[in-house]
């Protein structure tokens, strides 16, 4: 195995897959009136 | 109004405290979720909300019209009621940046007893600006 693939391979060992954290809404709070 | 609340689209789960007043909303995790339809929900139920606030994570834009925006979904934005949370965030108009903030996303009318416009725009007054990505 030549240096280049050994290196490839630490590289890859070395990566932490993180998913890609999304644009969105997280969370809604109301504040309602009128409930029984 | 719990379970009207939770077959809405995009919703995981609704929590009510009657001794508060107050309805917590928790989206799905990969889910899309249209604050003016859980409005309309609340109404259909025969309960008025007073406040409504988001907590979201978006990037911040500027639309068509050059107002500013938050970026939440690829078809859904928030423009930004101008002050000085939303002017600390202009720098990062059209950058690929992501910010976490929490804002007031509705507000009943003083003296006003009438439905709100499912249709209408809502307006996102931050409150804090969470987190800058």
């Amino acid at each position: 195995m030549n240096m280049k693939n050994v290196a490839l391979l630490v590289l890859l060992g070395s990566m932490v897959v993180v998913p890609a954290a999304q644009a969105q809404i997280k969370h809604i709070e109301m504040r309602v009136e009128g409930m029984t | 109004m719990k379970q009207h609340l939770g077959r809405q689209s995009g919703v995981q789960s609704v929590e009510v405290s009657l001794i508060d007043g107050k309805v917590n909303v928790t989206p799905k995790e990969d889910g899309r979720i249209d604050p003016g339809q859980l409005l309309k929900a609340v109404y259909d139920s025969g309960v008025s909300v007073a406040e409504m606030e988001v907590t979201a994570r978006g990037k911040i834009i500027k639309d068509s019209s050059g107002s500013l925006a938050l970026q939440t979904e690829t078809n859904q934005s928030f423009v930004l009621t101008p002050n000085e949370a939303s002017k600390g965030l202009e720098p990062l108009a059209g950058s690929p940046a992501m910010v976490t903030v929490r804002g007031q996303l509705y507000k009943k009318p003083a003296g006003k007893k009438q439905k709100p416009d499912a249709s209408a725009p809502l307006k996102l007054l931050l409150l804090e600006v969470q987190k800058k990505e």
